[in-house]
């Protein structure tokens, strides 16, 4: 195998990432020797992955990848392992695409902050700790990574420790992001001394025969570890805050890339290592953790003031689409949640980019004190807009295309299934997205639109570098939405398939008829995942037509003389014609309120906001309470159910 | 040859029927004997029936302001996209057994659809920067919020309706729903139908933003919210999208209710489809507007998440029993 093989691709991915952590410490005292690394480092380990799409995604290869050449003997895989199927390589894309957009954009967002070179240095390893948890083929290196990406993450929301909460955030992350870790760490112990070893494949051949107490508790302790990594409600306080905290970029990853390694447990868990998806009672957990998560952050979010904070809990919302569409165990299901799973490190991204550009340029993400901007910074406007309609599932963008696939996966569900249940899913998933429309609203309404404070009448737009990052999420998010066909095609059908091989993906590691041998009679049938859509959606030539519509109506406004109109031309003329209308007032003498945006909406749910706001006390000791009852509640739950 | 007489065609299709000049005629005609007939009921003279079209090129005529503290391209751009969007709807929803497009959109689709105008209204108001309109809109997304649960229920119970006829279980596509009542007549003639159809049918004022939702204009009170800054061309081409959705959503209301009744002849279809929406928007729009007071935000969420989408349950549950 020479060195320049596809085989080493994988392990070369997370190398240059700890590699340029490693060299930017020791050389990155000049600014541009260390962007230069960073840049090097991303785009070097994007390219790697890249060239795996065609033999993993199109040829359907599985790569198994023994460091040092240990592959197993005697039936017992000691070596360390990467095992890459296609699964592993969506998510790896996922990763690289999002670390080398922050990475563009931490360029200039950074340029002004003290201890940069430290910066970077954690920026890699958390990059290379996710990396090499969606790439690991063992269940012991993928704690180590979590580890690392765990600390890396507290390192870096603390980053600015000198804003108001920022150390109190990475104290709760740590807290209960430990807490995680510990619980991933002993489920490992206890698989490892149930089965007698670590390798993921070998572990999934082996499980389904010795599910006794013990592995039922490591399942437990396993999906909670992961759950705290996705932050999936109850454990979603944290996220909150270390956005809030930590600089945009960084955002970015913890909501893109972090939140996704915990899905990416949680797929493999559930549908590899316990193969237990096909029992109705593991699909509620999962679908009852996603609506949860669904459904309580994003009214959630409505109640907040910060922009950050405000996306933050959007993020978990959207994580709670992705969990609860995986958690159906169907074809379409795998497929709709991967999809939006994606789509969501790209709006999410776009949107949090935009979120550091209004910091970055004025200093706050307080929504009450923002307003009007979108005169000042129109290209974060559009950018923002892209990023808000993608989010909220408008017709054409690319949340759109995912959630689409959602409603119908989960209402296919409900109808095969005969389980009136799965229909609450469906409406409770219909309705978060529009209250995701509202929360939206508030925002471009209290950021973007309103009227321009005093003190922002200096505001600039940002540099090229930070507009350029925002500039290819939202391309992005407009060509996924435009062509779900070719994204289901080339990204998200192989990785669902990949989902309901297993068997393939424990012989490419274990050798041929190794799943046959030691699971004989219980091994799971290979399946080719085919699902038919209950509607249609044809995202190009809706555009197409409304292109011609649009033009139409242009031509025919233009004719009439639309765009003549008479604005207010230079300060001297002012004539209080061009004035806002306060009701005959001064507008500071204007009755005209507007504080609570959706009180109309809020009144009726008071008691249930109310309720919401008691118990996020924001004392970590409390979240604490709440992980280990989650875990007990879990716990008990898959010992009676499993 | 051929490809050329095809594109004609469409173009014809999304300018002429069901497109631009029926939408603006047919939409401004309903408008008129709306304002007619809600006249009538209070025993007042009422405007003439083509009153919208001379307000509308009167608007024309006048002058456009932009305030200075508005976003121009934003605040003259959303009318316009708002208007557009509002036609393409109308495009994809069936005339009877005839749809323009089939296979690019399905009933989910439209609902989203239906929430680029309202969302061209909500930015275009916010881009004046007017305090009113910040108002206007977050009480417009308080009703977009209270209509769409009652909306996803009936599309659900429709759906589910015709898919298990269908044998596929459900389905989504408005072909299957047109196909459905072409063979097996209305669904409104379903017993389990009928409480989906009233809910529909009380959905359809909401959508519009018609008395008694109206609180997102609300003219006494905070002077149209999101129009508070509008005057001349934009301002006419909100009143038209305003005319247009009454015909988008009445003519929704007969295509998965009423359905099946089509001669197959264009222009018969045309002047059915047309008449059923003066019948129904009489009795959604002007007879509530007659005898209704404006109700507050607060208590139009309450009652479409409640009464609304009560009914709209009775028949999904009914559906999924396959009653």
């Amino acid at each position: 195998m020479s060195m320049l093989s596809y085989q080493h691709f994988p392990i070369y991915s997370i190398m240059v990432l700890f590699l340029g952590a490693f060299l930017i410490v020791m050389l990155g005292r000049n600014k541009a020797v260390r962007n230069i690394l960073a840049l090097l480092a991303v785009t070097a380990s994007f390219c790697f992955l890249a060239a795996l799409v065609k033999p993993v995604m199109i040829n359907g290869e599985i790569i198994a990848y023994w460091m040092g050449g240990r592959a197993p003997a005697g039936g017992y895989a000691i070596g360390i392992a990467l095992e890459v199927d296609a699964l592993s390589l969506f998510f790896g894309l996922l990763v690289a695409t999002a670390v080398l957009v922050s990475c563009i954009y931490s360029i200039q967002y950074m340029s002004h902050d003290h201890n940069v070179r430290e910066y970077y240095t954690l920026f890699l390893m958390l990059s290379g700790g996710v990396m090499g948890l969606v790439l690991s083929g063992d269940i012991f290196n993928m704690f180590i990574m979590v580890e690392i990406l765990t600390f890396a993450a507290v390192a870096l929301t603390a980053f600015r420790n000198t804003a108001k909460g920022a150390l109190e955030a990475a104290f709760k992350y740590l807290v209960v992001g430990s807490m995680g870790s510990t619980c991933i760490l002993v489920g490992t112990i206890m698989l490892y001394a149930q089965v007698h070893t670590l390798n993921f494949a070998q572990l999934s051949a082996l499980i389904p025969g010795n599910l006794n107490n013990a592995t039922k508790l490591a399942f437990a302790l396993l999906f909670i570890g992961f759950g705290t990594k996705a932050f999936i409600v109850p454990f979603h306080p944290l996220a909150a805050d270390a956005h809030g905290a930590a600089p945009a970029s960084i955002s970015v990853l913890i909501s893109g890339v972090l939140t996704k390694s915990g899905i990416y447990g949680i797929i493999r868990l559930s549908y590899f290592l316990f193969q237990s998806m096909g029992l109705g009672t593991v699909q509620f957990m999962l679908v009852f953790f996603g609506c949860m998560s669904m459904f309580i952050c994003v009214t959630m979010a409505l109640a907040q003031h910060d922009f950050k904070r405000l996306l933050a809990f959007h993020s978990i919302s959207q994580i709670g689409y992705v969990l609860t569409a995986v958690g159906l165990c169907t074809a379409l299901g795998i497929s709709a949640g991967l999809y939006h799973a994606m789509n969501h490190t790209l709006f999410k991204g776009l949107l949090f980019l935009a979120a550091g550009a209004v910091l970055h340029q004025t200093g706050t993400t307080d929504l009450d004190r923002l307003g009007g901007l979108s005169k000042k910074m129109p290209w974060t406007t559009v950018l923002f807009l892209i990023g808000a309609f993608s989010i909220s599932g408008i017709p054409p963008f690319n949340g759109f295309a995912s959630k689409w696939m959602i409603y119908q996966a989960t209402y296919e569900k409900a109808v095969e299934s005969g389980n009136i249940g799965f229909l609450l899913v469906t409406i409770i998933a219909l309705i978060t997205s529009v209250l995701t429309l509202a929360s939206f609203v508030k925002v471009s309404q209290s950021v973007f639109f309103g009227q321009l404070p005093k003190e922002y009448e200096n505001v600039k737009e940002v540099s090229f570098g930070m507009r350029f990052a925002m500039c290819i999420f939202a391309l992005l998010c407009v060509v996924t939405g435009l062509f779900p066909n070719l994204v289901t095609k080339y990204l998200t059908e192989p990785a669902a398939n990949a989902v309901f091989n297993v068997t393939n993906y424990i012989n490419s590691m274990m050798g041929s008829g190794y799943a046959e041998s030691v699971m004989g009679e219980s091994l799971p049938a290979v399946q080719t995942c085919t699902f038919v859509e209950v509607g249609c959606w044809n995202p190009v030539s809706w555009l197409l037509v409304l292109a011609i519509a649009l033009l139409a109506v242009t031509l025919v406004a233009v004719c009439g003389k639309y765009d003549q109109v008479s604005e207010n031309k230079g300060a001297a003329l002012t004539d209080s014609k061009y004035d806002l209308f306060f009701g005959g007032e001064e507008s500071v003498y204007s009755q005209v309120g507007g504080g609570d945006l959706f009180w109309g909406f809020k009144h009726n749910w008071r008691h249930y906001f109310s309720f919401m706001h008691d118990l996020h006390s924001g004392i970590v000791n409390d979240y604490a309470l709440w992980a280990v009852v989650a875990l007990a509640l879990v716990t008990v739950f898959l010992q009676i159910v499993l | 040859m051929s490809t050329v007489l095809t594109a004609l065609q469409y173009l014809g299709y999304i300018l002429i029927f069901p497109g631009f000049l029926f939408c603006f005629l047919a939409g401004m005609l309903l408008c008129g004997i709306d304002r007619k007939v809600v006249a009538k009921m209070q025993k007042r003279v009422g405007p003439p029936v083509l009153q919208p079209f001379y307000d509308f090129f009167k608007l024309l005529g006048k002058e456009t302001i932009v305030p200075a503290a508005a976003s121009k391209v934003v605040f003259l751009g959303a009318p316009l996209v708002g208007f557009a969007a509002l036609v393409v709807i109308q495009l994809f929803i069936p005339v009877f057994s005839f749809t323009v497009f089939t296979g690019v959109a399905d009933v989910i689709v439209i609902l989203y659809l239906l929430l680029i105008p309202a969302m061209a209204a909500i930015l275009g108001g916010a881009a004046s920067g007017s305090p009113y309109a910040g108002v206007g809109l977050s009480r417009e997304m308080v009703t977009i919020i209270s209509c769409e649960l009652p909306l996803v229920l009936i599309l659900l119970a429709v759906g589910k309706t015709v898919g298990s006829f269908l044998g596929t279980g459900i389905t989504f596509s408005l072909t299957d729903i047109a196909a459905y009542q072409a063979a097996n007549g209305s669904l409104i003639t379903k017993a389990s139908m009928i409480p989906a159809a009233i809910a529909m049918l009380l959905v359809i004022p909401g959508e519009t933003g018609n008395h008694p939702f109206d609180a997102a204009e609300a003219e006494t009170e905070i002077c149209e919210g999101l129009l508070a800054e509008y005057s001349g061309a934009p301002l006419a081409v909100y009143k038209l999208t305003h005319a247009v959705k009454m015909l988008t959503l009445t003519s929704l209301f007969v295509a998965l209710f009423l359905g099946g009744i089509g001669t197959g002849i264009m222009l018969v279809d045309g002047i059915i489809l047309f008449l059923l929406c003066v019948v129904l928007t009489i009795l959604t729009i002007s007879l509530v507007h007659a005898v209704t007071a404006r109700m507050k935000i607060e208590q139009i969420f309450k009652y479409y998440w409640t009464v609304v989408s009560g009914l709209a349950l009775i028949s999904l549950v009914l559906a999924w029993y396959g009653l």
